[in-house]
């Protein structure tokens, strides 16, 4: 059709037609939309005409999806629809606040620990103080702590690993080195390692992740982040975190560790080859370094993390939370949905089963869940559960996260990613702390002088 | 660097006569070897064709001799089995990405070329007042960035609500002022003003006119915009990168971009990143081999005039 | 008298007709003119002067407070937005001459008598254009990574160790991927502005016995000038986008950090640290800066072309 006026007019007219039919489609929207909250607020979550309620579910976590067929296939009122996301630093944030912002965020979603400050100040996620505090008892101390801001629960926590040190027992044997249980013989360790073979590496500095930086601050006895009435005390250098800094500056100044990536394809090349043979991770790990170096079955063990004065102690590293989008309309089926996940046998079965996940349950009632679904067939047979056990009674429990991580851990990593060059362990943990200090300012929350 | 970068012909040019090959056979030797410049074409070609040679034969690897940097061998062919992974991965949702791409790249572009041409046929044909100042205004347009409108659009798409919806990737690409400049020259070059004075005389409608006789005539122009906008919103990564969160909406390269950021986490994404690479680029291959002629012509454009 | 009041009125109708019709064939243009390009911007500058303030620790939601000039003022305060700028000027300096003296050899090469296959040439070469630019980025992050990559392998074993991830090398890293793709490209648009050389220059200059370099170099690349002066337009303006390559190359190099150029820097200011008015701010300072510096690069060349033909006028 050429644009001709008739044309063109009966395009108004027909654009009309589509704006009532619009307006019609809003009306009935609405209506739905009123049916779907009387649904939401009946106690089993399923809508009055007997239909499922469906819910979408966004996450990241090893063995999501395997959780979401079980529960789906175990459960009748509610139905949830789960999109794999990449994972938090790698565009997971970005494409969740995204979705916050266009109103189009999923009904529950996975974040981290450090993510939870961010995004309740946002307003991405709904307070859930009322469904959920009393199941609170059931978690540990640290991830209640880390899940009740402001004096209210936002959030189901899932896992709450204790880091730990995963290891070759047959190079450690091999070489006669003993498994370090503190900070001075971990480096006497690394260099006994070099020495017996050049090419090879205790451990990795991961030069793109801040967090295992993080955990070891934290099991040091740093506190970063604290509030005083009604401003926020930043210090991410404080004595306990410089120890820590001095100490790996100079294991990288001395090439005792590798400076990579995590998860890199040349981490993991490095591991293939042995030339690293030694990772500073959590349970979670388990599973992951089992599916990407299936040569190695048999070979590898874990120890409690290393700690300075030889009394065991530990940080949290990692380990995911549940929360609700803002606009959830279906609280009732997306706290079902949450609790199933992180406290029931089932839900915690379904994901380690998957035999990819291998996390610690942040409900210790079902740590012998995972430890008896978990194949340890990789670790020698070692029972590793008791291992997570044990570092986790370990965990400091004075750590609080920033109230804008996002911002925190991405001047870090960017700090990070000049340590090749030239940049220092102190230089990261500076910028993270000038970044956060001016963003909370922009934002004018009080910083209380450190 | 999204943006093509049509080449709008050059103004002033003339054509070598017919005989002017046979007579530059008899000048004089060239200082440079016949085996030099060949040599240094085919070194450049090789630079060119082996990054793609070598998307061929990964596809056809496993995760384990991809990663593992086993050399290719045809024993060890896996591409029907990666192209399998790919149609069964997330519910075939890469075969969803290809089409909504072939939607937002040939209806965007189809439509995005006849609003140019109207205008630049507009600009060329009709003298009003503000004209010259309008076009200018158009010209200014294509000094600015797409990229650097991608995040005002995003803004202004969340402010109204169309964040995560088809029509936020589909509107922004419909404006090209670069389309509409090179329209307006393509009418001065294929439409006669005596054409449509003897279609005026006959009675027809200006619109009519535009219709049957200036479109008609233009034509080429407006294949040329068109082909240049399907590139251009097939490459485009940051608009789709902003704007959608839904999965189900994205175009190839974004669906491409999300899987290859969890190759790290699932190393078993890697095959299906290589081989859904390749099948992106094979139909545009195609395509640009197959229009060869038509390329090298829109390229020269301007010369007709 | 009346007759012509007649034939006035039909011209008047003639250009009312007229009128109406431009006014028809124009606003679908201006329409989306508008809401994509004059829409977004205005509102990205209305958005850069307000900015978000919290209470208390921050927990209480946040209101909207008009903030002036202090968006600006807190992205140019801040080193990470103008090394993105030092970024993308390293970049231009090393791409565009070397992507520009690339094309334009290819382009004299191919023309001269001594190429063979010149269509076969022009396609293969022309080839990573096909190829959009985040699956070039895609392939070249995969050729630069080790384990994955037959030429970082092929050049172990020969004994070069080169990272061309690390934040040494990443910079000419990412002009590569920009180079393979886009050489090619503007090789084909020269040679055919090469091709419409009219012969009986070149043939002048053979006969006065200048050799085929000095031809080439001396008479053709001076007759295509206005194709270098827009080829280096676009290429301007391309470079100050740039944001794909790196934006892929990030996820594997951790050298590339979240604000390495200034579309990055907003991207990551909008969605790292979700404050859309520092996001608004940079766009709008990048979008300016574009803007003045290839209005810049037209005026520029344009001078030295009209002088050019000027010459060229005065010689023949």
């Amino acid at each position: 059709m050429p644009p001709h006026p008739i044309a063109a007019s009966n395009r108004v007219r027909r654009s009309k037609r589509t704006g009532a039919a619009a307006l019609a489609c809003s009306a009935l929207s609405l209506a739905l939309l009123g049916a779907c909250q009387g649904g939401g607020s009946q106690t089993g979550g399923s809508t009055s005409s007997g239909q499922p309620v469906s819910i979408t579910f966004w996450g990241w976590a090893r063995g999501s999806q395997q959780v979401v067929d079980a529960f789906n296939a175990s459960h009748k009122d509610v139905h949830v629809t789960f999109e794999q996301i990449p994972s938090g630093n790698a565009g997971g944030y970005a494409k969740i606040s995204n979705a916050v912002k266009a109103g189009n965020e999923p009904d529950v979603f996975n974040i981290e620990y450090p993510m939870l400050p961010d995004f309740v100040s946002q307003g991405a996620v709904q307070d859930l103080t009322s469904r959920i505090s009393g199941l609170m008892a059931k978690f540990t101390a640290q991830s209640v702590a880390l899940t009740t801001l402001a004096g209210k629960n936002w959030a189901l926590p899932l896992d709450a690993d204790p880091q730990v040190f995963f290891y070759r027992k047959d190079i450690f044997t091999e070489y006669r080195i003993p498994v370090p249980a503190t900070w001075d013989a971990f480096r006497s360790a690394a260099q006994q390692l070099k020495t017996a073979d050049p090419a090879a590496r205790i451990a990795t500095f991961f030069s793109d992740d801040p967090s295992t930086l993080e955990a070891m601050a934290w099991q040091a006895g740093g506190t970063w982040f604290g509030t005083s009435g009604d401003s926020w005390k930043i210090d991410l250098r404080d004595a306990a975190t410089e120890k820590v800094s001095a100490y790996w500056q100079s294991l990288i100044a001395d090439d005792l560790v590798r400076v990579q990536p995590y998860s890199s394809q040349a981490w993991t090349a490095s591991l293939q080859k042995s030339q690293t043979v030694g990772y500073l991770g959590a349970a979670w790990g388990a599973g992951a370094l089992k599916s990407a170096l299936p040569a190695e079955s048999g070979q590898w063990a874990v120890a409690p993390i290393p700690s300075w004065d030889g009394q065991p102690a530990s940080g949290m590293l990692g380990g995911s939370v549940f929360v609700v989008g803002k606009d959830s309309k279906n609280l009732a089926a997306d706290v079902e949905f949450a609790q199933w996940a992180t406290t029931t046998t089932q839900g915690m079965q379904s994901r380690i089963a998957s035999g990819i996940s291998s996390l610690f349950p942040a409900d210790p009632a079902l740590i012998p869940v995972a430890k008896s679904t978990f194949n340890t067939g990789f670790y020698g047979g070692q029972d590793i559960f008791s291992v997570f056990s044990a570092a986790s009674g370990t965990i400091r429990p004075d750590w609080t996260w920033g109230p804008s991580m996002g911002v925190t851990n991405t001047a870090m990593t960017d700090a990070l990613g000049r340590l090749a060059g030239g940049g220092s362990v102190d230089q990261v943990l500076q910028a993270g702390q000038d970044a956060t200090v001016a963003d909370l300012q922009a934002r004018g929350i009080q910083v209380a002088a450190p | 660097m999204t943006i093509t970068q049509p080449y709008p012909a050059p103004t002033r040019t003339r054509r070598a006569s017919p005989a002017a090959a046979g007579r530059r056979r008899a000048r004089k030797p060239w200082t440079l070897s016949r085996a030099v410049v060949n040599g240094v074409l085919v070194l450049a070609t090789a630079y060119t064709l082996l990054p793609v040679l070598w998307l061929v034969t990964a596809s056809a690897k496993n995760t384990g001799d991809l990663t593992g940097g086993r050399g290719f061998s045809l024993s060890r062919l896996h591409l029907g089995a990666n192209l399998h992974a790919l149609a069964a991965q997330d519910g075939g949702i890469y075969f969803r990405w290809y089409l909504n791409s072939l939607l937002y790249a040939g209806l965007g572009a189809l439509v995005c070329a006849f609003i140019c041409v109207c205008a630049g046929y507009a600009f060329e044909t009709y003298a009003f007042r503000g004209k010259e100042k309008l076009f200018g205004l158009v010209l200014i347009g294509v000094l600015i960035p797409t990229t650097a409108l991608a995040l005002p659009l995003y803004l202004l798409a969340s402010k109204v609500g169309l964040v995560d919806t088809f029509w936020a990737v589909f509107i922004p690409t419909l404006a090209n002022p670069f389309g509409v400049y090179l329209s307006r020259v393509f009418t001065a070059g294929y439409v006669p003003g005596e054409v449509l004075e003897a279609a005026r005389v006959d009675g027809a409608g200006e619109l009519r006119i535009f219709w049957s006789v200036g479109l008609r005539m233009v034509l080429p122009g407006f294949v040329t915009v068109l082909l240049f906008q399907f590139t251009a919103i097939w490459n485009n990564f940051f608009l789709p990168l902003v704007m959608l969160s839904n999965t189900r909406l994205f175009p190839v390269s974004l669906g491409l971009y999300s899987w290859n950021s969890q190759t790290h986490t699932e190393p078993s994404l890697y095959p299906l990143v290589v081989t859904g690479s390749l099948l992106a680029i094979i139909p545009l291959i195609i395509a640009f081999v197959a229009l060869q002629r038509f390329w090298r012509a829109g390229l020269t454009a301007g010369s007709v005039k | 008298m009346k007759r012509r009041t007649a034939g006035e009125r039909e011209r008047r109708t003639a250009a009312r007709r007229r009128g109406n019709a431009a006014a028809v064939l124009l606003t679908p243009c201006f329409l989306v003119f508008v809401a994509a390009m004059v829409a977004p911007i205005g509102y990205a500058l209305y958005l850069s002067l307000w900015t978000e303030r919290s209470s208390g620790l921050g927990f209480g939601g946040a209101h909207q407070v008009f903030d002036g000039i202090g968006n600006y003022s807190r992205a140019l305060g801040d080193s990470a937005f103008r090394h993105g700028f030092l970024i993308t000027a390293g970049y231009c300096a090393l791409y565009i001459p070397v992507m520009l003296c690339l094309a334009l050899g290819l382009a004299l090469l191919l023309d001269s008598a001594l190429a063979r296959a010149r269509r076969f040439f022009q396609l293969a070469l022309f080839l990573p254009h096909a190829v959009p630019g985040l699956i070039a980025a895609l392939v070249w992050t995969y050729l630069y990574t080790p384990g994955i990559s037959p030429v970082v392998s092929a050049l172990n074993s020969g004994g070069i160790h080169i990272d061309f991830l690390s934040s040494s090398v990443i910079l000419p890293s990412v002009v590569n991927i920009a180079v393979w793709e886009w050489t090619g490209y503007n090789m084909v648009v020269f040679y055919a502005a090469l091709q419409a050389v009219p012969r009986e220059v070149i043939e002048a200059a053979t006969v006065d016995g200048a050799s085929g370099v000095r031809t080439a170099l001396s008479v053709k690349v001076p007759m295509i000038r206005p194709a270098l002066v827009l080829t280096g337009l676009f290429t301007v303006i391309g470079s100050l986008q740039l944001f794909t390559e790196p934006m892929t190359l990030r996820i594997s190099s951790n050298a590339i950090v979240s604000t390495w150029t200034p579309n990055m820097y907003a991207y990551s200011a909008a969605f790292n640290r979700g404050d859309y008015g520092l996001a608004a701010a940079a766009s709008v300072v990048l979008a300016v800066v574009a803007a003045v510096l290839s209005f810049a690069v037209t005026r520029l060349f344009a001078r030295r072309s009209t002088q050019a033909r000027r010459a060229r006028e005065l010689a023949v």
